[in-house]
């Protein structure tokens, strides 16, 4: 089979979201969109799909195996859903049901599901174990890690073999490794001879994935063509803007600076002999640790391997089972501050942004005028502080947390992976706008990040953590079951 | 190499630790309450020893003489502090002790009135259920729709009616003008109906309002969009993913609604002559007959904690997340 997308247009109101003219997919040759929020690749994959926001409006067709689908009625496609184009949501862990078992929530697409539940249930069995999830068949979503999370998903996305698979960002908040794996599972999609849409903003998973790359930008897609060519020989210049917004490709000047102090420099925290387990899992022991003023650090490691809980052990917010955490006496009155991974949580959300920064203030009774400064240098309009958190962009968000942190002079920021959920051009502006200040006010830095070329670009010593185990993935074995169920079908 | 063995303590089973707190919530109810009853008791006007003769006697019988010697019996003229520590202590060795007025086992009396008062609650609780969740989750169908605006004049109108007009209200037209109805009585399922509806009316309005608004925000998460996308049907959704999640949200309420439900219960006991803990409360009280106030009210606490722990464990069981984090990893 074939798809083919004819004038897809969406629009909301008078502003035209989505503006593509045509586009091809094939059996076994992925199509990856990248581009930054707001590009409308999201509402591309949406409007094939049938589930675009009820105020949204699309028109334009698609074309499935000699059936053609009128892209203006979204209930149109409903039929289709599971069997013959099913997606793969942007937080699996959002995605699951928090009340029912992994298996369960796998079992229930399958087509037999109704007429023959517990042979379902034997097949989402069998598909688990092929993923290397044998063992997490019978856990809640809550207990499976953000890679695992991504696995189930894909389980029950493609349990109902449907030729066409849309996974939409699907890769936002995993780790190099989970990352890799994803890429695997979507190439076994692939090589079962099915159709692939990938959206996404991480160019990494867009070079692992192969095949058609399109970029997008405004409502249109500026270049597309083979992945290889256009990620590395970019002819449109904004492909080209988006490939230096990758970390490994920063050229900034607070990037040259912040070498490591002189052995002796004035230790800021300093940590001894500290232990952690966590749901009996030893998660890092008798580690020691000394951040010194001026110093840019960065804690790496694969998500589940502690590095936000020997932060926040550091920071003194949780209590170490064994050692202790010593704060140096410049770090009092505010002076240590933190950066959180989602600014909208760090932040009230029924609660106008101008009081908030108000009620820092006035706490500590700076300067008003500080705060303008630095919304200036930040690069952001007073009149965002007239919002709420929720109607200001996040990318907007996290510079205003960071605009938080600085107005008190800190002598030792500790950001907790601050740009994971952004896209690559955003989270070059707001690494930049962070490192301006780090640099200008010459503090100490702390960088909790999966992202090893982040932390190569921004910081300049590296505290490891430990390498989670992972079930083998029996890749043979999905291969055999997903051309039994084509049979079957 | 050194064996480190790091011995934790192995989390205790949620269901456990919920009824070792409950357990805990018991035994402080049961002194608060009636430690309060007492002093309540002893500061309302009016001899204890005059009314506890006229509830022996009669109203004619009462002299000095007969209150006298209700007092001498009693013990009454001991200071209230010396009563109080009987009591208690009598309470430590779960002696309730006997009706200061007839003279009969407290503690017999109770377990009747206890399993009354049960299946009153429970009644009108699988009643409000019923009809409020319901109700809920087809409002929710149609956000604004003919259904969702009846409902919401549905719980304004319930909550303004307090459970004692509205059962006069329900007796008068069931009992006295159509007659299909008993207006009092005990041991049969038609005198369950009126007492029973009159306090599941006020509570279903809650409960169909909690149900809509749980169940519309459940129709927008992600996980029932990805269950759509799975393949399966509307119906499917809604049973599968929908109604266990709604349940999430409404068991909780229905643990806060709880204490309604008992304020409800006395009043209503009161009105329909239902034989259970509140209709005797009201009596012992009149009465002055201590131990029985403070048996009845000490149930009454204790019937809360008994439907929260339920409420509790039934949350537990269809929601598997931790109550509690301990560490973000």
């Amino acid at each position: 089979m074939s798809m083919r997308l004819n004038h897809l247009v969406v629009s909301h109101a008078d502003s035209t979201l989505v503006d593509v003219a045509t586009l091809n997919f094939e059996r076994g040759r992925p199509v990856t969109i990248v581009g930054e929020s707001g590009s409308g690749k999201s509402l591309l994959a949406h409007a094939i799909m049938g589930t675009l926001p009820a105020n949204l409006t699309a028109r334009g067709s698609l074309a499935m195996d000699g059936r053609t689908f009128d892209l203006s009625d979204r209930a149109n496609r409903r039929g289709l859903w599971g069997r013959l184009m099913s997606l793969l949501p942007q937080e699996p862990a959002l995605a699951l049901d928090p009340t029912m078992r992994a298996q369960e929530q796998v079992a229930e697409g399958a087509a037999s599901f109704t007429a023959d539940s517990s042979g379902a249930r034997r097949t989402a069995g069998t598909l688990l174990a092929a993923l290397g999830l044998g063992h997490a068949s019978r856990a809640f979503p809550h207990t499976l890690s953000g890679g695992m999370a991504q696995r189930v998903a894909f389980a029950a996305a493609t349990i109902g073999g449907a030729p066409v698979l849309i996974a939409d960002e699907p890769s936002k908040g995993l780790d190099e490794r989970a990352r890799t794996e994803l890429a695997g599972l979507l190439k076994l999609h692939l090589d079962g001879g099915g159709i692939l849409l990938t959206i996404t903003h991480d160019l990494d998973l867009a070079r692992e994935l192969g095949g058609d790359v399109l970029v997008m930008k405004d409502a249109h897609i500026v270049e597309q063509g083979r992945a290889r060519q256009v990620l590395t020989e970019p002819a449109h210049p904004y492909t080209r803007r988006l490939l230096e917004a990758e970390p490994a490709n920063w050229n900034h000047a607070w990037a040259r600076r912040g070498a490591p102090p002189e052995e002796g420099g004035t230790a800021l925290v300093s940590g001894e002999g500290l232990s952690k387990a966590f749901g009996g899992q030893q998660l890092f022991s008798d580690l020691s640790v000394t951040i010194r003023a001026g110093e840019r650090v960065s804690l790496g490691g694969p998500s589940g391997s502690g590095k936000t809980t020997l932060g926040n052990v550091l920071l003194r917010l949780l209590p170490p089972d064994a050692g202790y955490v010593h704060h140096a006496d410049a770090l009092r009155g505010g002076r240590l501050q933190k950066l959180y991974q989602d600014p909208a949580l760090a932040f009230p959300a029924r609660v106008v942004l101008w009081d908030s920064f108000g009620d820092v203030i006035r706490r500590h009774r700076l300067e008003p005028a500080r705060l303008e400064e630095l919304m200036a240098s930040l690069g952001l309009t007073p009149a965002l502080l007239n919002r709420r958190p929720g109607q200001v962009s996040g990318g907007e968000l996290q510079r205003l947390a960071i605009i938080r942190a600085m107005l008190l002079e800190p002598a030792l920021v500790f950001a907790d992976e601050p740009t994971s959920r952004l896209d690559l051009i955003t989270q070059e502006l707001t690494v930049a706008c962070l490192m301006d200040q780090v640099d200008r006010q010459g503090c100490a830095l702390v960088l909790v990040t999966h992202d090893n070329a982040l932390a190569d670009a921004v910081t300049r010593r590296r505290i490891p953590l430990g390498i989670r185990d992972l079930q083998p993935q029996d890749k043979k074995a999905f291969a055999r079951r997903k051309k039994h169920a084509e049979v079957v079908m | 190499m050194t064996a480190s063995i790091t011995t934790r303590r192995a989390p205790a089973a949620p269901a456990a630790r919920v009824l070792r707190q409950r357990a805990v919530q018991a035994v402080g109810v049961v002194f608060l309450v009636s430690t309060a009853c007492f002093a309540i008791v002893q500061s309302l006007p009016g001899d204890i020893a005059y009314r506890i003769a006229a509830g022996r006697y009669g109203y004619d019988q009462v002299t000095a003489a007969s209150a006298d010697t209700v007092r001498a019996e009693l013990g009454l003229d001991r200071p209230a502090w010396q009563q109080l520590l009987d009591w208690l202590g009598d309470l430590i060795s779960l002696d309730l002790g006997n009706s200061l007025v007839t003279g009969a086992d407290v503690a017999g009396e109770l377990g009747l009135y206890f399993s009354s008062s049960l299946q009153l609650a429970a009644a009108a609780l699988v009643l409000a259920l019923a009809v409020g969740a319901t109700g809920g989750a087809l409002a929710a169908a149609r956000p604004g729709g003919a259904l969702d605006r009846i409902t919401t004049f549905w719980v304004s109108g319930a909550r303004a009616l307090p459970p004692f007009l509205l059962g006069l209200v329900l007796i008068l037209v069931f009992s006295v003008h159509l007659g299909v109805l008993p207006a009092a009585g005990h041991g049969e399922a038609s005198n369950f109906v009126l007492p029973a509806a009159t306090l599941a009316v006020g509570l279903s309005g809650l409960f169909a309002r909690v149900t809509r608004d749980a169940v519309a925000q459940i129709r927008q998460s992600e996980y029932v969009r990805f269950a759509a996308t799975k393949g399966l049907g509307g119906r499917l959704v809604f049973l599968r993913h929908v109604l266990r999640n709604t349940g999430v949200t409404l068991i909780a309420y229905v643990g806060v609604q709880m204490l309604i439900l008992i304020e409800g219960v006395i009043v209503v006991e009161s009105l329909f002559a239902w034989p259970g803990l509140g209709h005797a409360l009201v009596h012992a009280i009149f009465w002055r007959d201590i131990p029985m106030i403070q048996a009845t009210a000490v149930a009454l606490a204790l019937l809360v904690v008994v439907l929260n722990t339920v409420v509790d464990l039934g949350s537990l069981a269809i929601d598997p997340r931790p109550r509690r984090r301990e560490v973000v990893l």
